[in-house]
């Protein structure tokens, strides 16, 4: 019996015992898609990486702070939208669409409204539901309290997300601490495994000039070896969303006005690309584009189009979703949150549990037996514990046992550091290999005694790849 | 304005000269010296703006185009660790600020390559601040300009530290940038920042990066206005200036936003603090004026009237006697006690602000295992600890300061309890005595001159030294093994509560040294700062008691002699002495 399933029943036990609101929401919970928040400081791209992520422009973005209340972006047959009232009460709203973006008549003041759905058809939701929230840090402290109370995990109460994509723009204390308190359920059993961290806004660092990717490629190698920071989100990808989200919409009509303009002369354009001022005085059209692409995206793909990279727009399209980094959130949010995404669920349905169950009941005692036999959490743990430097061992043992322990996704290849194209054999010989290295490991009597325990653990996990290579 | 200013500093020199040349007729070479001081200290370029801001707001560019220079290194990823002072100076010149074994800093020169290295790094070689001396006109016209460090959150203990650094500054400029419009953390900071240095403006860089940076001006202005921060708003890019400078673009330099801000700079940090010194010099000016006076005037009642020469010459040895008790006056009662009393409240504030977070800091490790939380705590505890070190000093310097107001008051009274009332009302002129009366009003600002209780209370450090840094050390090893492999499951579960205790009772032991340590070296500045204010009181006050002690003696000597004067010499003596109590007058208007 699977680990979510063995949390079904537990949960089913629990309502027919208790017909407690919570469980039943819980219950619910465990079949619908993993819940996964996008926060961060107050403008710091979040409803333009949505967008990006979607691939369709839904969340309304603007210069000045924009998202008010938390909003949930799901699959759903058609366009709709609820709001979710403080009271308890849900009722259907009407919106329209400007631009693509949706904007809803809220009929009431935003403070009585707890959160709002937005139900959209999209592939792209259907693993996952992601939630966009409002800015913290944000100047108007109720809103800025609202993504507080929303994520985090406070006291006996579960959090309401499975995972955090956290947007950085540079590091500040107050993105530490919010880290921090996303893993509220104490230091000692938080996990970093379901916060990723994304530079946000990384066109624009260097002031925009066409390297502006590879410096935000090494500002977040830095931060992504940063101790404090790796022990919250170990992972640090930087992306453009406004690129990534420009790439997803290009119009037709967008390229032929960036074809014109790469079309005149070379000093005309050096220029007229000087300031974002100057290209934007320089026609209404020319001022939108440079809205949806930002001045690193019009500079981009006049370079591109000026050097025949691009012939199309759907070739530049694809070069400025290339460019824009949003390729390889997307893979790192596949390993990191939807290949775990049972066992994300399974402990926040768990966390649910727990604030229920009185404790010392039976169906509490079930509830960590599973917590504590569950080969997957007991995975979590140790990578937890690996990855804020509590494990001893040299660096290359840390190394492989991070991997191996489902650090960099949970598939056979990425936990043994192979290709993804690998064969089923040599799967199977590396992990045989790495069952005998690691068996050696904690057998060995000279190793330490927590040592012993995480290659015992990194032992089962090689076991547990071989036994499905030979299934599948 | 530039021009108006400097046209009021030529005048008040100018004035200075005149009554300089009076005192070296009277044979003052004490007041010579006075006015001489003064002179230097109008002369002497101290207008400092601070940049301030969080980390990769631009602020290092912003210095670079401001004055046309690449000194501050910037980088899309390194920022700056060091705050970078950069003054006048031909030719140019770098020194790195490095602490010495007694406390003070000691200026060690260093080539230009170098400087980006220390600049970035730092604090790693325990540089505390380099000092660059370029010859570019706006620094030449006063202005020095420090580039901080970004804060990186208000309650870092780098932003601490930044707060601390702005008591000293004439103005500090916040830089934020168009990407965004301010946080909650910015304002905080900024409101915190306007207590201690009032003269704020908000720069807005990076404009030329973003078309909707007009908006943000309007959304910022909403935001500060709801703060109940009066901060004026420039929009600049830095890449425009740079730029026009290349190119000799006047048109670029325009749309780059610079002008206004240099000439913000120029108008109100560099025109204020002239004015400012302007203040002081006149202060200093009427003292003299002042002493210088008493003689003319009691030479020219006993020139008119020679059978009051008696009189006016008893009182004026009375006065001379009673002026040496005032170099030993109440007014030395006064700063004695109140440095005692100044020096243990001060004291008793940082010990009360270490003693409250040494409680909240030992409620923190109770609350965790120290191994697990270690690193935080740090961070915690070196920002609470940059915070009570920035008050602690912000105390003193508001305290100083009301100390030096109390002792020119006192020292005020008695200097007016000397006044001598000089005999024959007919002769003396009528109009003087409304002169005199606007002379006793000003009389506590007179005596302060140019006095700035920050300055003395800093020594002239711009920046606070890092707050100390905690040992790395070791916790107690986990179970070794082989306890691992005798003990029961119980044992170990205990083993393990005892280990958490045991770091716990390690982690605090280590907070108290840490504390121990801050309190030591923020108490050693304070105690020196204490007694360089003291030193400088005193120095200040006994000095003016001894110009008047002199003034008195030598008036009572011009009395007797003039008194002695055959009665044509007398008349001649007269006209001299209407013309220097003309001269006199006009200093004093």
């Amino acid at each position: 019996m699977s680990l979510l399933d063995q949390v079904r029943v537990l949960l089913d036990q629990a309502i027919a015992f208790d017909r407690d609101q919570r469980l039943i929401e819980a219950r619910r919970r465990v079949d619908e898609p993993l819940r996964v928040a996008i926060a961060g400081k107050v403008k710091a791209g979040k409803s333009t990486l949505l967008n990006a992520l979607v691939g369709e422009e839904l969340a309304p973005t603007d210069a000045g702070e924009c998202t008010r209340i938390v909003t949930w972006y799901a699959d759903g047959r058609t366009y709709a939208v609820t709001a979710y009232l403080n009271d308890g009460t849900a009722e259907q709203r009407p919106f329209t669409r400007r631009g693509g973006a949706i904007e809803i008549s809220l009929g009431r003041p935003a403070e009585d409204v707890e959160h709002l759905e937005v139900r959209v058809p999209s592939s792209r939701l259907r693993q996952h539901t992601l939630i966009d929230t409002p800015g913290i840090a944000s100047l108007s402290t109720d809103v800025s309290l609202r993504t507080m109370a929303f994520l985090e995990a406070e006291g006996e109460r579960a959090a309401q997300t499975d995972a955090v994509i956290y947007l950085l723009r540079h590091m500040h204390g107050s993105d530490v601490r919010f880290l921090e308190s996303f893993h509220g359920d104490g230091l000692s059993s938080g996990t970093p495994v379901n916060a990723v961290g994304v530079l946000s806004r990384a066109d624009e660092i260097g002031g925009c000039r066409l390297d502006a990717m590879e410096a935000a490629g090494r500002v977040a190698t830095r931060y992504a070896s940063d101790e404090r920071l790796r022990r919250l989100c170990p992972v640090v990808v930087p992306v453009a969303g406004l690129l990534g989200a420009a790439g997803a919409t290009l119009r037709e009509e967008e390229y032929r006005i960036l074809a014109a303009i790469a079309a005149e002369p070379m000093d005309q354009v050096v220029e007229l690309l000087l300031t974002a001022d100057r290209f934007a005085a320089s026609g209404a059209q020319r001022a939108r584009v440079l809205q949806r692409l930002g001045l690193f995206g019009v500079r981009l793909s006049i370079r591109l189009i000026r050097e025949k990279s691009v012939t199309d727009s759907a070739a530049l399209a694809k070069a400025l979703t290339d460019h824009s980094g949003i390729d390889r959130l997307r893979e790192v949010f596949a390993a990191q949150f939807v290949g775990r995404s049972e066992v994300l669920k399974a402990r926040s349905a768990l966390a649910v549990l727990d604030e229920c169950l009185p404790p010392g009941s039976p169906l509490a005692a079930d509830a960590e037996r599973i917590r504590a036999s569950a080969h997957e959490f007991v995975e979590l743990r140790l990578l937890h514990q690996l990855r804020s430097g509590r494990l001893p061992g040299t660096d290359e043992q840390l190394a492989e046992m991070d991997l191996l322990l489902g650090g960099a996704g949970g598939a056979a290849y990425s936990r043994l550091g192979l290709p993804s194209d690998a064969a089923g054999g040599r799967i199977a010989a590396a992990a045989q290999e790495a069952l005998v290295r690691w068996q050696n490991i904690a057998e060995h009597p000279f190793s330490p005694r927590e040592l012993k325990t995480a290659a015992r653990a990194a032992a089962r996990s090689c076991e547990g790849i071989l036994v499905q290579n030979q299934q599948g | 304005m530039k021009v108006g200013a400097g046209r009021l500093v030529t005048g008040v020199l100018a004035e200075l000269a005149d009554a300089r040349a009076l005192a070296e007729a009277a044979q003052r070479a004490d007041l010579v010296q006075r006015l001489d001081e003064a002179v230097g200290r109008l002369r002497a370029d101290d207008a400092t703006v601070a940049v301030v801001g969080e980390f990769k707001q631009g602020k290092s560019t912003l210095v670079n185009a401001l004055v046309r220079t690449d000194i501050c290194p910037v980088d899309s990823d390194i920022v700056t660790a060091v705050p970078t002072i950069l003054r006048y100076g031909r030719p140019p010149q770098a020194f790195l600020q490095v602490p010495q074994e007694d406390g003070g800093l000691a200026s060690v020169p260093v080539g230009f390559e170098e400087l980006p290295r220390h600049i970035a790094e730092g604090d790693k070689a325990g540089v505390r601040a380099v000092e660059v001396r370029l010859d570019r006109r706006l620094l030449g016209a006063g202005l020095s300009i420090i580039d901080t460090p970004g804060v990186g959150g208000l309650d870092s203990a780098q932003g601490n530290l930044t707060l601390g650094a702005l008591a000293l500054a004439g103005a500090a400029l916040f830089v934020t940038d168009s990407a965004q419009e301010l946080t909650a953390p910015e304002v905080e900071f900024l409101r915190r920042a306007m207590e201690r240095c009032p003269r704020a403006f908000c720069v807005l860089t990076k404009t030329d990066l973003y078309p909707e940076w007009r908006r943000m001006v309007e959304i910022n202005q909403g935001h500060l206005q709801r703060a109940g921060l009066d901060v004026p708003i420039v929009a600049v890019s830095s890449f425009l200036r740079m730029r026009a400078q290349a190119r000799d673009d006047t048109a670029l330099n325009d749309e780059s936003g610079f002008p206004k801000l240099v000439e913000l700079l120029r108008r109100d940090v560099l025109g204020a603090a002239a004015e400012n010194k302007l203040v002081a010099a006149r202060a200093e000016l009427r003292f003299v004026v002042a002493q210088l006076r008493e003689r003319v005037d009691a030479e020219q009642v006993v020139a008119a009237a020679p059978e009051a020469a008696p009189e006016v010459v008893r009182r004026y040895a009375e006065k001379s006697k009673r002026s040496a008790w005032l170099a030993g006056g109440s007014w030395q009662t006064v700063l004695g006690d109140g440095i005692q009393d100044l020096s243990a409240d001060v004291e008793h504030d940082l010990r009360e602000r270490l003693r409250i977070m040494v409680r909240r800091g030992e409620d923190l490790l109770g609350e965790s295992d120290p191994r697990e939380t270690w690193r935080d705590f740090q961070a915690w505890a070196q920002r609470e600890a940059a915070a009570a070190a920035v008050d602690n000093l912000m105390l003193l310097v508001t305290r100083t300061e009301q100390l030096a107001h109390d002792v020119a008051e006192r020292f005020g009274l008695e200097y007016d309890s000397l006044d001598v009332d000089l005999p024959a009302p007919e002769l003396a002129l009528r109009k003087v005595d409304e002169l005199d009366v606007s002379f006793q009003k000003s009389g506590l600002q007179q005596f302060l001159g140019a006095f700035t209780a920050a300055r003395v209370t800093y020594g002239g450090f711009y920046m606070l030294g890092a707050v100390g840094t905690f040992f790395s050390f070791a916790f107690a090893a986990p179970l070794g093994l082989l306890a691992g492999m005798t003990l029961g499951r119980r044992m170990i579960k205990s083993e393990r509560e005892r280990q958490v205790q045991q770091r716990r009772l390690q982690a605090k032991a280590e907070l108290r040294r840490y504390v121990d340590d801050v309190g030591f070296h923020v108490g050693r500045d304070c105690r020196e700062a204490t007694r360089r204010t003291q030193r400088f009181l005193r120095d200040e006050f006994s000095a003016r008691a001894q110009a008047v002690e002199r003034s008195a003696a030598s008036t009572a000597a011009a009395v007797r002699e003039i008194a002695e004067l055959p009665p044509e010499q007398r008349r001649e003596r007269a006209g001299v002495l209407a013309e220097q109590r003309r001269r006199l007058d006009r200093l004093a208007a």
